[in-house]
């Protein structure tokens, strides 16, 4: 058997060189597919921010504009802090929008976004 | 869609090979030659694909972007549901269907809300987005080139990581400034304006705000008024650029209404502009009011009525068309699209189809609707008639 050596060389001898590159890396768990199962099979989807924080945040930012306000109405800073609580709030309702449209069912949106899995397969017949 | 001809007499059986040299001009039709080595004869084969040709429509509103009825029914016209991409960030602003992607500008932040906040800046001003990079990106996904685009998060107020964004068909930028630099403004085949007057604005926020807990009438008030100065210099003066407007006003026809429910929507359309026909009533630039109601028609309190007319805008000739009032049956939409001309619509009904399919949506008893349906069917016009005219495949066998 040949090996064909990184630089190029061409062994002719039958002796088995193995170089670290052809070592193999696929390890023996093949033969046990069940016994080595990666926890990261199934990767989470990152989670979407919850209404009740977006909540929070809209009350906490008009709190921060009154209070910029009150020192100079109008100064950038003021401005600044009311855009802050109309981006707050158009975020806010949109969620409430997204949430009343549905998507409250976690296995219907995982399976609308993964119909191939096991879970979601449908048959026909 | 990528036309391609091939002219060939001969099998390519030699060695070859092929080099692609994108033509200079914009079109950005990619032209490949064939070669085949043979020392008396050399046949070339051209082969010229049409590349994609993206279609760019900007859409200018106020407050942030989003899941908007607009893109709702600009996508739902084109066909299949836009949605956020798969398997990315979940506050992504992007939505993505067969046909289009719609990408919200606030994206291009350059400030995120801490930055704007040190400044003093809101996100109306300019200074708080990047305007190169929106031009960069945008002239190459018209190119057909995908590119990484950055992801502004409403919810932290943070600059996320970039997603990939593939070449659409048709791409739809909306926000606060798609109009307001030049070289993204010449890079837009059609751009709208959403102009919603003051006293509808103050009552759609009402309406949007109150649930919130924290929220008050002054709060709601304060904040309009502290933005106002800032779209009133940068955001307003992008619709003397846009060639459809569509304004919202208060109705005419309740007096002393502060409701806000039934609006007068008046569709302001720029004459002139390229694979776009207005639509009218009666006759095209004649001025006709006009009240559906009456004895064919019978409608409930207020009605409503309809006016058209040749007009003069920001130094632009315009044609406007003009809903005051609601709908509340059926045969009033059916009975209105029937004597609208110029609709561009596929078969007989099919406005009161695209209304009907998305009763649920604000605004599909009134004017908004009917005339972002229309708008939406405009543009599904312009880019059959673009892609039309810009899919021609020159292809040439040449002998030398």
């Amino acid at each position: 058997m040949t090996t064909v050596a990184a630089t190029g060389l061409n062994v002719a001898t039958p002796r088995a060189v193995v170089l670290p590159a052809a070592r193999l890396h696929a390890p023996v768990r093949l033969n046990y597919p069940w016994k080595f199962v990666s926890m990261n099979r199934m990767v989470m989807s990152v989670k979407a921010t919850s209404e009740g924080e977006i909540s929070d945040k809209v009350e906490k930012s008009i709190q921060e504009a009154k209070e910029t306000c009150a020192d100079d109405p109008v100064s950038g800073e003021c401005v600044a802090a009311w855009d802050e609580v109309e981006e707050l709030s158009a975020a806010a309702s949109h969620a409430r929008d997204k949430k009343k449209a549905g998507g409250s069912d976690p296995l219907e949106e995982y399976c609308s976004d993964n119909p191939e899995t096991d879970e979601c397969r449908t048959y026909d017949n | 869609m990528a036309v391609s001809t091939i002219y060939s007499t001969q099998a390519l059986n030699s060695t070859h090979f092929l080099t692609s040299s994108p033509s200079s001009t914009s079109s950005s039709s990619k032209q490949v030659f064939f070669y085949r080595r043979q020392t008396n004869r050399r046949f070339n084969t051209i082969i010229t694909c049409a590349a994609q040709q993206t279609v760019v429509i900007g859409l200018a509103a106020d407050s942030g972007c989003g899941k908007s009825t607009f893109m709702r029914r600009l996508t739902s016209v084109f066909g299949g549901a836009a949605e956020p991409p798969k398997g990315g960030n979940p506050d992504s602003n992007t939505l993505i269907s067969d046909m289009t992607t719609v990408i919200c500008l606030d994206d291009y932040h350059s400030l995120d809300r801490t930055g704007r906040k040190e400044k003093g800046v809101t996100a109306l001003d300019p200074r708080a987005n990047d305007f190169d990079l929106m031009y960069e990106q945008v002239k190459a996904l018209k190119s057909g080139i995908a590119v990484e685009k950055p992801i502004y998060n409403h919810v932290t107020g943070l600059l996320d990581a970039p997603e990939l964004i593939q070449p659409p068909k048709i791409l739809v930028i909306e926000g606060l400034h798609p109009m307001f630099d030049e070289r993204v403004r010449d890079l837009l085949d059609f751009s709208i304006y959403l102009d919603i007057s003051n006293e509808v604005k103050f009552a759609w926020k009402i309406q949007r705000d109150m649930a919130e807990r924290g929220h008050s009438l002054e709060s709601i008030k304060a904040s309009i008024e502290a933005r106002k100065p800032d779209f009133d210099a940068f955001i307003d003066p992008q619709k003397q650029y846009a060639d459809a407007v569509i304004e919202v006003l208060p109705t005419q026809l309740i007096p002393d209404d502060n409701e806000g429910k039934v609006l007068r929507v008046r569709l302001i359309m720029k004459e002139g502009v390229k694979y776009f026909s207005p639509v009218y009533l009666f006759d095209e630039g004649s001025t006709i009011s006009w009240i559906p109601c009456g004895r064919k028609l019978t409608c409930s309190y207020p009605g409503i009525n309809f006016n058209y007319q040749p007009d003069s805008y920001f130094d632009n000739e315009v044609s406007v068309v003009e809903m005051d009032g609601q709908f509340d049956r059926l045969d009033e939409l059916i009975y209105v699209e029937s004597h609208l001309s110029n609709l561009s619509t596929k078969f007989y009904g099919e406005v009161t189809q695209q209304m009907l399919k998305h009763a649920d949506f604000p605004g599909s008893n009134n004017g908004t609707g009917l005339f972002q349906t229309i708008v939406g069917l405009k543009i599904r016009d312009l880019y059959e008639q673009l892609i039309a005219n810009k899919a021609t495949a020159p292809s040439e066998a040449a002998k030398a």
